[in-house]
């Protein structure tokens, strides 16, 4: 029995011309599992929003349980029945205490206190938070914060919980417990809305749904959807293990993991798969581009708050290679790219900054981190300028360009991001897509014509092709000295939760609270040197590796296996 | 840390969690003695009352076991404003000013009158901001915005809203660091591009010219932020119809014995000297 059901559901939001959403008809069941992927801006986020009346749908397109949340009865009714979580884990809390934020939708609802203290209780027993109950949901990370704000949605005794990429902003140990609580929802009969851009996170789902533009281009089950052909053109990919099995010249399998599938290849395949060497670039040998040198840092130092955020670190960053920063949220991964770019100074230690001691009396920091700028998370937050042009140009001015240099500097600048100067110069920012977006805040800082990059968290919070298109981006930039500019190195260091992505760096350093515990080319780091104890997912391939060469003993196979990363992974992008 | 450093990592209030007979009062309690002293502070004449309730503050932070010197310390920003105030006070004569000169300095003297204005002066003020120091120090972030529902609680019999207000004032609280915090990223992506930002730009003129252009981009952040909020406020049925409360601040007895207290005593330090006087 549908318990949402959307009836050729339009909108068009106010003062736009494109409808957001045409024509989508849907039915979701009790109990049912259902994904929702596609590009960013294709109407996931709206389709959501349009369900529990925080968008205005065309009177009779919605209904849940009976309920049309065009009208305000219908739309608190709606409510009671879907519980919305959301994106950023710390927009949305709205209490200073865990429990009385778990309380605040049965506040609203009215519900007596006696009856109000068990369910929130059993909330946060249910989402493992009930020893934080008194705390402030400001000291909690990331993913305990998401947590927290399932415990606020299941308190409310809903039939639905939709999330809304609710997992695109933790880290992997924050999703993994996401996504059981959504396997625990589903087993307890609530169903289950889930948008992502992650392919693995909605093959776990038992339907799946896809939009595009606004429309509804697929339904089904993930089986039929990643075995279709248009993948490509909805900018989506596969799964992991299901990219995985394909190159291994397996049937793929929904919802298979590496050790599963490492099994399989293992009994099934004949020969020994072939394993193709990853085209790691040798950084050039020079003077490093970035160097810490017992490097600490802390913040609020000297009051009762203080905050070790880098602890000691010594790092060599060799010119030319591109490192990334893994490790889990909280573990100082911003703070220590803001060390490398001079936005922060340390406050015992040396850092320098392509050769320059940042902390040095009569350096010039402005200089340093035009050569080595900072693209901070999420980037295009703070776009400022009114058109995409002077963004670029804000840069290159400061360093003092101006008439045909800059507008060349610009130029070149947007051509090589993918925003074709002569089509977006006048464009406004906030007309752009996300990936778009991402792509002008890159630019403004490529028009610097810098030496080094420092990104965080380049890739987060896009769909699967604009996240490839980026890091394609950053590759072709740091493998740009080979081709044209010789002499002319360049160094890229980038935070990421993706460990698939960090396993195509040439380097990869792991930290866990604020040291740096492991520092190598990804064979070493994912391969003998791992450690569960970082708390990070093991890249897809590695697990594979790993789980192919317990079932396997040949001696001609781990040779192979040994040397380095299959390359398929990176062949097929990140999934 | 240096560079750059914001107050995104900064707890707001001084509140420290303990178990004392002031903490124990309920916000309305705390409300009702934080107007009554500030009233009395500043509103009174009276140098008797105006000592009162400079020391009672004092005597309720043993009782809370706050530090004094903690109090006093929210007392140093003000001390250049309070020396400019005690030096118009010693420049101006009072008009009509027959009191003792205490000090004569050719054209300036320091009558007796003006030295007692001086010290009421100081006294308001160490009352006020040792009033409020404590007030911050036993109240949470939570319960200062309850104990405003709590205070309005009779009118919102008559529809006024006092539960907005009070999470109005809860939600501001919870804006601060998140200013600060997109303030920070703004300032950061623009001083990675060249902006002078802590790279050691002097002049008042530089520096508001670098800080100018972030009023845009930071005020467009904060409201798409209070959008996201109010989203998830509403997707949890905020405004659906008459709510309960899950924190209870009735109080006891002996609570109330202190609100009446705090609201008599309101009452006296102005009915008392006018008594006494007649």
């Amino acid at each position: 029995m549908a318990i949402v059901s959307t009836d050729s559901l339009s909108y068009t939001y106010p003062g736009s011309l494109e409808p957001a959403l045409s024509g989508v008809s849907l039915e979701i069941d009790e109990g049912d599992y259902i994904a929702i992927v596609g590009a960013n801006g294709s109407g996931k986020s709206t389709f959501v929003r349009c369900l529990n009346g925080l968008l205005q749908p065309p009177a009779g397109a919605v209904s849940v349980a009976g309920a049309d949340p065009s009208t305000p009865d219908g739309r608190t009714a709606a409510r009671r029945v879907i519980s919305l979580v959301f994106q950023s884990p710390p927009d949305q809390i709205v209490a200073s205490v865990v429990e009385e934020d778990v309380a605040f939708g049965l506040e609203n609802l009215g519900v007596p206190r006696p009856a109000m203290r068990d369910r929130v209780e059993a909330a946060l027993v249910a989402v493992d938070l009930l020893e934080e109950r008194t705390r402030s949901p400001r000291f909690l990370s990331a993913g305990q914060q998401q947590r927290l704000a399932v415990a606020g949605a299941i308190a409310m005794r809903p039939r639905v919980v939709a999330f809304d990429e609710a997992t695109s902003m933790i880290d992997p140990m924050g999703r993994a417990a996401v996504l059981g609580l959504m396997d625990d929802l589903v087993a307890g009969g609530i169903a289950v809305i889930h948008v992502t851009h992650d392919m693995d996170e909605a093959a776990r789902a038992r339907r799946i749904a896809v939009l595009s533009e606004g429309h509804l281009v697929f339904l089904g089950s993930p089986a039929g959807l990643f075995a279709s052909d248009r993948l490509d053109a909805l900018r989506l990919a596969r799964p992991r293990s299901y990219s995985a099995a394909l190159a291994l010249g397996l049937k793929p399998v929904i919802g298979e993991d590496a050790a599963a599938l490492g099994h399989r290849a293992a009994a099934e395949l004949k020969s020994a798969p072939e394993f193709r060497q990853s085209p790691t670039s040798t950084p050039v040998d020079t003077a490093p581009a970035f160097s810490l040198k017992a490097a600490s840092m802390s913040y609020l130092a000297g009051t009762e708050s203080e905050r070790l955020a880098v602890d000691a670190v010594s790092l060599e960053v060799p010119a030319g290679s591109v490192v990334a920063l893994v490790g889990r949220t909280g573990s100082g991964k911003s703070s220590l790219l803001q060390l490398l770019d001079g936005l922060a100074l340390p406050d015992s230690g040396v850092a320098l900054s392509l050769g320059v001691d940042t902390a040095s009396r009569n350096v010039d920091l402005r200089a340093v981190r035009m050569r080595a700028p900072l693209a901070v998370q999420r980037p295009e937050s703070a776009i400022f300028e009114a058109y995409a042009g002077d963004e670029v140009a804000f840069g290159p001015r400061n360093q003092g360009l101006s008439g045909q240099t800059l507008v060349d500097r610009v130029r070149a600048a947007m051509d090589a991001a993918g925003l074709p100067f002569d089509e977006f110069r006048d464009r406004q920012p906030r007309t752009l897509s996300g990936g778009m977006k991402r792509r002008l805040a890159l630019a403004s800082i490529l028009s610097l014509d810098p030496d080094a990059l420092l990104l965080d968290e380049p890739g987060s919070a896009l769909d699967p092709a604009s996240r490839a298109e980026i890091l394609n981006l950053i590759h072709e930039y740091a493998g740009y000295c080979t081709v044209v500019a010789a002499g002319r190195v360049r160094t890229v260091v980038m935070s990421t939760h993706s460990m698939d992505e960090a396993a195509a760096a040439d380097l990869v350093a792991v930290m866990k609270a604020g040291a740096v515990v492991a520092f190598g080319p990804p064979a070493r780091v994912f391969g003998d040197n791992w450690d569960e104890s970082w708390g990070l997912d093991r890249p897809f391939a590695y697990q594979l590796q790993a789980a192919m060469s317990t079932a396997v003993h040949e001696a001609t196979f781990l040779s192979a296996a040994h040397s380095s990363a299959p390359a398929y992974v990176k062949a097929g992008g990140p999934a | 840390m240096k560079g750059l450093e914001f107050w995104k990592h900064v707890s707001i209030g001084r509140y420290v969690e303990a178990d004392t007979p002031v903490h124990r009062l309920t916000p309305a309690a705390k409300y009702l003695w934080l107007l009554a002293l500030m009233l009395s502070a500043s509103m009174s004449g009276s140098a008797l009352v105006i000592c009162i309730s400079a020391i009672l503050p004092l005597f309720f932070a043993r009782l809370a076991r706050v530090r004094i010197l903690f109090l006093l310390r929210g007392f140093l920003p003000v001390l250049p404003f309070m020396g400019l105030a005690a030096v118009f006070q010693v420049l101006f004569s009072w008009p009509a000013d027959r009191s003792t000169v205490l000090l004569d300095l050719g054209p300036v003297s320091l009558s007796a009158r003006e030295a007692v204005a001086v010290v009421l002066m100081a006294l308001r003020f160490v009352a006020i901001m040792s009033t409020i120091g404590l007030f911050t120090s036993v109240t949470s972030e939570g319960d200062t915005a309850r104990g405003v529902e709590d205070i309005f609680a009779p009118l919102a019999r008559v529809g006024f809203p006092a539960r907005g207000f009070a999470l109005m004032i809860a939600v501001a609280f919870r804006f601060i660091p998140i200013i600060a915090g997109e303030f920070e990223s703004v300032v950061k992506a623009q001083a990675a591009r060249g902006a002078d930002f802590g790279a050691g730009a002097r002049g008042p003129l530089r520096k508001a010219r670098a800080y100018l252009p972030l009023i845009v981009p930071v005020t467009i952040r904060a409201l798409e932020r209070a959008e996201a909020l109010a989203e998830a406020m509403e997707a949890r049925c905020y405004g659906a119809g008459p709510a309960t409360r899950y924190v209870d601040t009735t109080g006891g007895s002996a609570d109330m014995v202190v609100r009446v207290a705090a609201i008599l005593y309101a009452l006296g330090i102005f009915i008392v000297p006018v008594l006494l006087a007649s």
